[in-house]
């Protein structure tokens, strides 16, 4: 897992039928830290991630896996080396977690293999580090949103990739259950060395969170860097609109930036 | 939803079922063989040459294909609701009972005033049923995609068509109507070797595969983003499970015509026992479509009717399909009030 050449997009432009909506973007990430994707409604961000583990085919540059062409890939090699949480994951009813979670084998298994001894450690320690392992026999759909999330976590994480892919996971969760997804982000990205890629619409998580903050704003990087850097009141008032206050926090030392409102009135 | 053990204990259950209800099967007719006897038959043990000619000859045939097609329609069954992501999908969604019976009423029409077509007729329903089943398929992919609620919709409306073609053909030709009834309700009355020949390969390719491809239908039971993130292609993988669902409904309305509900209740009561999971689902459900379908058929065997034909000295049995109708969609009823939680 070390040696792992992290992604790297050159040039990539990408849409859906007549409409691009990713106009010949790089973007290179960092292997064990975390880079929050943040940007207007309908700027790419989502597409960024499509784009990085083939959901979505690139009309021109490439993205690079391993230092490999991402093409030169099958489906399933890609998904032993990138797991994805897309924005709103859903699963059949009665489907339990442990269900759910052995499906983040399938990458490794095929149709017909079977989960062997690596898969069951897999899939156990996925669901310990997702703290889920009391709950291993409930259906999803009887759980909180949380713990929900934390399942869809769990199942990406016992694909064994080395990369993770998470498009808004703390949409539809309640405060609590935000910061708790963002710190088993965080833990992950630490104990495992994992390069975690996020997209999130609350500045304010990606500034706490992130080791770096990427901005797209229509389809291009409008800035790129660490949180403090890049999250600034001039960037507030171009990219998104709004305006801004800057702050610390005083847990963490980190700066924010905190929107106060459309700068209109 | 069950734990393992109970899931493996219900199993058990029906298979047990399903067993006996085989042996019963065999027994009941106009000659009560009991259970000793038939199983003493079974094993060509038998000293009785009469028991032997019963059980082997005449009735085991019609049992084997109670044994198959109910086997046959709960899984297709179930894997249609995969691939369609509907628990109302069921085998005739499919096309291929509409699909058979118009190309089998097109035959009777056909041969009118010729000699009776005789053992033809089966294999004209099987390339009919097959045809409806592709007719869908081609009708609902748009640039090669299948997607799950244009499949439904297509297929209502291919089977709209075709039923109304069936009720044009039938009207003109009023000869066909008679021998058609029995297909259009499905029956088991009657079935010989022959039948059983002409549904096992379609069974034989048909389960297995079905059985095998619960793991794809649990990625495909997934959003789309989701399975595609864990590799699976899922335009490739929906095809393959609806031609499987088509194969094994096309197998089973060839020998006994288009039984409904057994399709539908079989997944939808393996859902309610053993969760969502395929690995769990698809045999079960392929297993109470045999205890659905001869538990029925040991039903209708034995409500025989004296049709109301003066000359008439014959009693009729019941076709299969009638009493899964009139017995099975209360039971359905019941079944899906208490599903929901």
């Amino acid at each position: 897992m070390n040696d792992f050449e992290p992604i790297r997009l050159a040039q990539v432009s990408a849409g859906y039928g007549q409409r691009m909506v990713l106009d010949g973007l790089d973007l290179e990430l960092k292997q064990g830290t975390i880079t929050a994707i943040v940007g207007p409604n309908g700027s790419g961000k989502s597409t960024v991630i499509r784009a990085m583990a083939r959901l979505l085919p690139t009309r021109s540059g490439v993205v690079l896996l391993d230092g490999q062409d991402i093409r030169s890939f099958g489906s399933r090699g890609i998904a032993r080396l990138v797991s994805v949480l897309p924005q709103s994951p859903s699963s059949p009813p009665g489907l339990t977690v442990r269900e759910l979670v052995e499906l983040g084998r399938f990458p490794h298994t095929g149709l017909f293999g079977r989960l062997g001894a690596e898969g069951t450690l897999a899939v156990e320690s996925a669901l310990t580090l997702t703290g889920l392992s009391d709950f291993v026999e409930r259906p999803l759909d009887e759980l909180s949103g949380g713990e929900r999330q934390r399942a869809w976590i769990a199942l990406a994480l016992a694909q064994g990739a080395s990369t993770l892919l998470l498009d808004e996971p703390t949409t539809f969760l309640d405060v609590r259950h935000q910061f708790e997804v963002l710190d088993l982000v965080a833990s992950l990205c630490t104990s495992r060395g994992m390069t975690v890629v996020m997209v999130l619409h609350d500045l304010v998580h990606a500034a706490n969170y992130a080791d770096r903050v990427v901005v797209v704003d229509s389809g291009r990087i409008v800035a790129d860097g660490a949180p403090s850097a890049v999250l600034t009141v001039e960037l507030m008032r171009t990219v998104f609109g709004v305006a801004a206050k800057i702050f610390t926090n005083p847990e963490s030392g980190r700066m924010f930036c905190l929107p106060i409102g459309t700068g209109r009135s | 939803m069950t734990s393992a053990r109970s899931f493996a204990a219900l199993t058990l259950l029906a298979a047990i079922a399903a067993v006996v209800l085989f042996i019963l099967h065999l027994g009941l007719g106009t000659v009560w063989i009991p259970p000793d006897r038939v199983i003493l038959a079974l094993l060509d043990r038998s000293t009785d040459p009469t028991d032997l000619t019963i059980v082997r000859e005449l009735r085991l045939p019609r049992a084997i294909l109670g044994l198959l097609v109910g086997c046959m329609l709960g899984l297709s069954g179930a894997l249609l609701q995969v691939v369609m992501r509907n628990r109302l999908a069921e085998p005739g969604l499919t096309g291929v009972s509409t699909g058979g019976i118009l190309a089998a009423v097109l035959f009777l029409a056909g041969t009118w005033g010729l000699p009776p077509p005789g053992r033809l007729l089966p294999f004209v329903v099987l390339l009919g049923a097959l045809a409806g089943g592709i007719l869908v398929l081609f009708a609902s992919s748009a640039r090669g995609r299948i997607d799950p609620l244009r499949l439904i919709l297509t297929a209502v409306i291919v089977n709209a068509i075709l039923g109304s073609l069936t009720a044009i053909v039938m009207l003109r030709s009023q000869q066909a109507l008679g021998s058609i009834l029995s297909w259009l309700i499905g029956s088991l009355n009657g079935r010989v070797w022959d039948d059983v020949w002409l549904a096992l390969p379609w069974a034989a390719v048909g389960i297995p595969a079905g059985l095998l491809a619960a793991r794809a239908a649990n990625v495909l039971q997934l959003d789309d983003e989701s399975g595609r993130a864990l590799g699976l292609p899922l335009q490739p993988a929906r095809v393959a499970l609806f031609g499987l669902a088509v194969v094994l409904a096309a197998g089973a309305v060839s020998v006994s015509g288009a039984i409904a509900f057994v399709g539908l209740m079989a997944p939808n009561a393996a859902r309610a026992i053993a969760g969502a999971d395929a690995r769990r689902v698809l045999p079960l459900a392929a297993l109470i479509g045999c205890v659905l379908l001869l538990a029925a058929d040991l039903v209708a065997q034995s409500l025989s009717i004296k049709p109301p034909i003066p000359s008439s000295a014959y009693r009729v049995g019941l076709p299969v399909g009638a009493v899964l109708a009139v017995f099975g969609a209360p039971l359905l009823i019941i079944l899906l009030r208490r599903s929901i939680r």
